[in-house]
């Protein structure tokens, strides 16, 4: 498949100025914000806190904004346009991921900046990151594409943004009873791992396999986004 | 003439529900071709399936020798517009914004935009806010888009429904232009009016078939009775059917000079679809 990039970034463009007139979606910005500033303020930050603020920022402004620009498309009938024009599905997919994936670089690094978060290792860090984003992305995909209507996404979207932004507080769970351990190899777990072990300075002979860990939800969820797309496009 | 669409026994089934049961038509490069039918009778189905949005249950269906499996390229779709019944454009950006992003899409100079809006009265209008548009208004914008990269063939479901008889005037008056500059137009309406003034030819769709399908004219003369009707001078009207009968009354007041008008009685094509269907096109 081909992709074109002066058509991704035509539907960069579009979305960049509808959301910024966006209010209602553009709200969720404040979230990741309003905690940086509390926690920043009321401790001395430590890397639990900082991933507390990532894993949110990745549940809620890379996913679901992901997944609220999609839906819209479908609630405004805008989606079929798209699909009949010759832009071809990765096209559009990856248009349509840009601007909920440069908001949130944009969120984190200024996040990271309030809470004073220096990763030892921030090449590694900034993989594992941008690897989980993938997988948000398709998320929110996946979601935009299977609700009808925005406010019905925001609903949906409430137990997701839950169980990825305030995950690591599963794991006290999976203390208690063993049957949950699977929740550790929930994407925003893994990375959590794989930031302490980058503080304490791993090689990557450490760290891969949190990565592929990662890479797995991503490519799993990126082909699923593809199938459901592909489902809307032609009606059976 | 060369066809540019061909339909052979095409069917399609919703669960249990039959909306195309066999219907066969083809339409001839450069025409109009109008496909009419009250609503729920299978037309927006039969666009979606030629514009490859829906796979038939069984036939076949072809348009410029593309094969339906094809129908969903982005080869195809560079030569085809489809206004559906329910396009939608960006309510928070302006006309031109919209257009901007479908000019890139289709890889057309930024220029055409110009041209497509003056080819529907809305050319200074461009940096008005789609929300804050009229019916009529929005309607113009979605045909001004979906003529953008110059289709050769063109898919209208409904383009004047609900439009007031102004902005349907106006669309018509642009789509008559683009049909005399060589684009084909595949139209589906329940506005029998309008299939008159802007079809070459037009197909009855009813109970998934086809009932009728021949140039308007054509059809008028086929259902026509031979009747008149005649206005005379002392302010009476009377119908005359066709006939030896008929002709002589006719013959009786023009002698004695009583005619003040003649009519014949040619059905429009809403009587014809009524007689064929024995209901009205809602
Ligand atoms: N996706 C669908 N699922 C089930 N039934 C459908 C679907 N689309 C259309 N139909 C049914 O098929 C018939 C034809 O619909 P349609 O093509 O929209 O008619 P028209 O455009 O002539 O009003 C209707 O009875 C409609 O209810
Ligand atoms: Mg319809």
């Amino acid at each position: 498949m081909t992709l074109s990039w002066k058509r991704i970034y035509a539907i960069f463009q579009k979305d960049l100025k509808d959301l910024s007139k966006n209010l209602y979606v553009t709200s969720i910005f404040i979230l990741p914000f309003l905690m940086a500033f509390l926690y920043g303020k009321m401790y001395d930050a430590n890397l639990e806190i900082h991933y507390i603020i990532i894993n949110l920022t990745l549940a809620s402004v890379t996913a679901f904004i992901q997944c609220a620009v999609i839906a819209e498309e479908k609630e405004k009938h805008t989606l079929r346009g798209l699909m009949l024009s010759p832009a071809s599905v990765a096209d559009i997919l990856t248009g349509k991921s840009l601007v909920s994936f440069i908001l949130s670089v944009v969120t984190i690094v200024l996040c990271a900046m309030i809470t004073g978060y220096e990763p030892a290792n921030i090449v590694y860090v900034s993989i594992a990151i941008f690897i989980s984003m993938l997988f948000y992305l398709a998320l929110g995909t996946v979601f935009g594409l299977l609700t009808r209507t925005v406010v019905e996404a925001s609903v949906i979207f409430l137990p997701v943004i839950f169980l990825f932004g305030f995950g690591s507080m599963l794991m006290m769970l999976v203390d208690k009873y063993p049957v949950l351990s699977f929740i550790e190899y929930l994407p925003n777990i893994q990375l959590v791992d794989f930031a302490y072990k980058v503080e304490e300075g791993a090689g990557f002979g450490e760290l891969w396999s949190h990565l592929a860990i990662l890479l797995a939800w991503g490519v799993v969820t990126i082909i699923l986004a593809a199938v459901v797309y592909k489902k809307r496009e032609i009606d059976k | 003439m060369e066809n540019i669409i061909e339909v052979k026994n095409l069917a399609k089934v919703f669960g249990n529900q039959t909306a195309l049961e066999d219907v066969n038509f083809s339409v001839k490069k450069g025409e109009t071709f109008g496909f009419l039918g009250p609503s729920g009778s299978g037309k927006t189905t039969t666009i979606k399936i030629l514009t490859g949005q829906l796979m038939q249950t069984a036939g076949e269906a072809e348009v410029f020798g593309v094969k339906n499996s094809s129908l969903n390229s982005g080869s195809y779709r560079r030569r085809i517009g489809v206004l559906s019944d329910n396009s939608g454009l960006y309510q928070r950006l302006s006309i031109e914004d919209n257009l901007k992003l479908y000019c890139d899409l289709y890889d057309v100079p930024r220029k055409r935009m110009d041209e497509v809006l003056e080819l529907v009265n809305l050319a200074d209008e461009k940096k008005k806010i789609v929300s804050k548009l009229s019916k009529g208004m929005l309607q113009r914008v979605l045909l001004a888009r979906t003529l953008l990269h110059e289709p050769e063939l063109l898919f209208l479901d409904e383009p004047t429904s609900a439009l007031d008889p102004a902005n349907s005037k106006q669309i018509h008056e642009g789509l008559r232009r683009l049909n005399e500059k060589g684009t084909t137009i595949f139209l589906t309406t329940h506005d029998m009016s309008e299939a008159e003034t802007l079809c070459n030819r037009v197909a009855f769709l009813h109970k998934g078939k086809i009932q009728l399908l021949d140039e308007p004219m054509a059809l008028r003369r086929q259902f026509s009775d031979g009747s008149v009707t005649v206005e005379l001078r002392d302010g009476k009207v009377v119908n005359l059917p066709g006939g030896k009968e008929g002709a002589e009354e006719v013959y009786n007041y023009m002698s004695s000079n009583q005619v003040v008008s003649i009519h014949s009685n040619e059905p429009t094509l809403g009587d014809i679809f009524v007689e064929i269907t024995g209901r009205e096109l809602v």
